[in-house]
């Protein structure tokens, strides 16, 4: 069995008084695209940087493919772009993967051909004589990101690659995102663009005050109870009492009901149940919860729990 | 890596062009005052020393340059790549913080030596050319003015672990200001006698050796007939040159400026391996 790209137990980060981090713990499987989602300050930032070994956590282990983040040997097969990323306007962006792939260790030839790869990926393809200086912030946004996929590595760590782009440099991302998984690459995505780790990620790790708040496949997250519009042609006891049966209703309004539904899977029985009892089904529409609703629900749970204690 | 080079590509263009005004000016000087001295009619003894104290002036802003440089370079060698977040990147490569801090040591170092040589060096040569100067030990003299520049290429290194680029660049400069006022209370306490002013030069040379490592590099640059003219001021007690000294460094002072510098960057390597980025 291979070691996961990233397995990190209980990392804690304390910078003076303040906690940045609180026992997180991540797992990243191969090939697994992992979003790292969470507000401003959460310790998204803080827990890559320990990943990559810039940052020593005040407790907890870290490992990036079986070797701790303490040996260089571990980033042999990773890419980065940092959150804050100026690189020195004097380089050209050929200069700059240049570097990148000698520090990766590929020989001069294979730099070249391979430069050109990732160039051609980012859409920088033909601007790469050019000082990075003359560059938009866009630009330099994807060439920080062509210089994190140098050297064909097997995790990729992206904080925020985003930032700074333009719709379809969005969407570039997230189709780079996508080939990038397709290769097998796992890739580790920080973000607080709930439609970016939406589209892209197998899985998202929802961050709030330093811990894990969540953790899981996408549907899972937005699944779990699931809300019905369920709409009758009268609403009676019995009704109620089919519904509730099912769930907890929520709220009801004329003939109509919310009902948050303990098992999305019996959602037929359901219906068949109703139909059988004889009442006229009109409507059962299932209310898919957004990313963004787990995750504002979340945060704001954290922010009562956080307030009270 | 010889990334820094290639980053100060412009501030190192600019600062040759400018060293070779500086040389050409020297050089302008020499010949005037050859052209002058001839004229005049001066007597060959007095024409020598006073083209060797031209010299040894010329040598002394060479070493002032020298120093300024490595501060520049230095100040912002570790600091300004974690502003940029370069650092970041490159460090999430398979390379150690050390072997990191030690490669862009090196190539700074190779610059600053390179330029030291480069410019005292023609300093010498324009002295020759014009008016025959003879230094008594050049290579010597020149070892120790790249040590100078090496141990505040490495103090200000070592700062930028820690400090900010602005921060680090003061810190260093009033470290080298300070060295230079205690070279000089040093040298005014030998000529009054006072035992307490040395004391005060010793102890800063321990804390930055970089004025004591001129004087000894001017002792090896200065030619016999400075050492002479100087050496008889001192004698009739009006101190001699402040600006320079007559005796090569003890070996006390060699060996303890020789450990500063690796002791400095051992001391780097550890304060830039335990931080955080
Ligand atoms: N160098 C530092 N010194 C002191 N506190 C820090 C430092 N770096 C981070 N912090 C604190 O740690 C917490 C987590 O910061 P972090 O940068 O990891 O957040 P983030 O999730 O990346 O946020 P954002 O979405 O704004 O990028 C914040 O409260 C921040 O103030
Ligand atoms: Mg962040």
């Amino acid at each position: 069995m291979t070691a996961p790209p990233v397995a990190a137990d209980g990392l804690v980060k304390h910078y003076g008084e303040r906690v940045a981090l609180d026992g997180l713990s991540l797992r990243v499987g191969q090939g697994e695209v992992v979003g790292l989602l969470g507000p401003n300050g959460a310790g998204k930032t803080t827990t890559v940087k320990i990943l990559l070994g810039l940052v020593a956590p005040t407790a907890g282990h870290a490992e990036l493919f079986g070797l701790p983040v303490t040996d260089p040997a571990a980033r042999r097969r990773v890419g980065y772009l940092p959150e804050q990323f100026r690189f020195p306007g004097w380089m050209t962006g050929a200069g700059l993967l240049d570097l990148h792939g000698r520090l990766a260790g590929l020989d001069a030839a294979v730099r070249t051909e391979h430069a050109a790869e990732v160039l051609d990926l980012v859409g920088l393809r033909g601007r790469e004589r050019e000082r990075i200086g003359g560059y938009s912030k866009g630009m330099q946004q994807r060439i920080g990101l062509a210089q994190a996929l140098v050297g064909n590595p097997d995790l990729v760590i992206l904080d925020e690659p985003t930032s700074a782009l333009d719709p379809i440099g969005r969407r570039d991302v997230r189709d780079i995102v996508r080939t990038l998984r397709a290769r097998g690459t796992a890739v580790v995505l920080n973000s607080h663009l709930l439609s970016e780790v939406e589209m892209v990620c197998d899985r998202v790790a929802i961050v709030d005050r330093g811990r894990l708040v969540r953790s899981g496949r996408l549907d899972e997250l937005v699944g779990g109870a699931l809300e019905l519009r369920v709409r009758l042609d009268r609403i009676d006891g019995r009704a109620l009492d089919l519904l509730g049966g099912h769930g907890e209703v929520v709220a009801s309004e004329g003939t109509e009901v919310l009902l948050l539904a303990d098992d999305p899977a019996a959602i037929a029985d359901l219906a068949a149940e109703l139909v059988g009892a004889g009442y006229g089904l009109l409507a059962l529409v299932p209310l898919q919860r957004s990313l963004e609703e787990v995750f504002v629900e979340l945060v704001r749970a954290g922010d009562r729990d956080g307030g009270a204690a | 890596m010889t990334l820094r080079e290639a980053a100060s590509r412009r501030l190192l263009l600019a600062v040759l062009i400018l060293s070779g005004v500086f040389v050409a000016l020297l050089a302008l000087g020499f010949a005037l005052a050859q052209d002058l001295f001839a004229a005049e009619g001066v007597d060959d003894l007095e024409r020598d020393a006073s083209a060797a104290v031209l010299t040894i002036l010329g040598l002394y802003v060479a070493s002032f340059l020298s120093a300024f440089l490595a501060l520049f370079l230095s100040a912002g060698s570790v600091s300004s790549e974690i502003d940029s977040g370069q650092l970041h990147a490159v460090l999430a490569r398979p390379l150690s913080r050390r072997s990191w801090l030690l490669q862009r040591w090196l190539g700074l170092a190779i610059v600053v030596v390179g330029y030291v040589v480069l410019l005292a060096g023609s300093v010498l040569l324009v002295a020759r050319v014009t008016t025959g100067y003879q230094a008594v030990r050049p290579l010597a003299g020149l070892g120790l003015m790249a040590l100078q520049a090496l141990t505040l290429l490495t103090l200000g290194v070592l700062g930028s672990t820690r400090l900010s680029t602005l921060a680090n660049g003061a810190v260093v400069f009033f470290a080298f200001g300070l060295a230079w006022m205690s070279g000089l209370i040093e040298f005014i306490g030998g000529v009054i006698d006072n035992v307490g002013m040395e004391r005060v030069g010793v102890i800063t040379s321990l804390l930055l050796p970089s004025d004591a490592l001129w004087r000894g590099a001017s002792a090896g640059l200065a030619s016999p007939a400075f050492l002479a003219a100087a050496g008889a001021m001192a004698a009739d007690d009006i101190g001699g040159f402040p600006f320079a000294g007559l005796t090569l460094p003890s070996p006390a002072l060699l060996t303890w400026s020789l450990l500063y510098v690796p002791a400095l960057l051992l001391l780097a390597v550890r304060t830039f391996t335990r931080r955080d980025l």
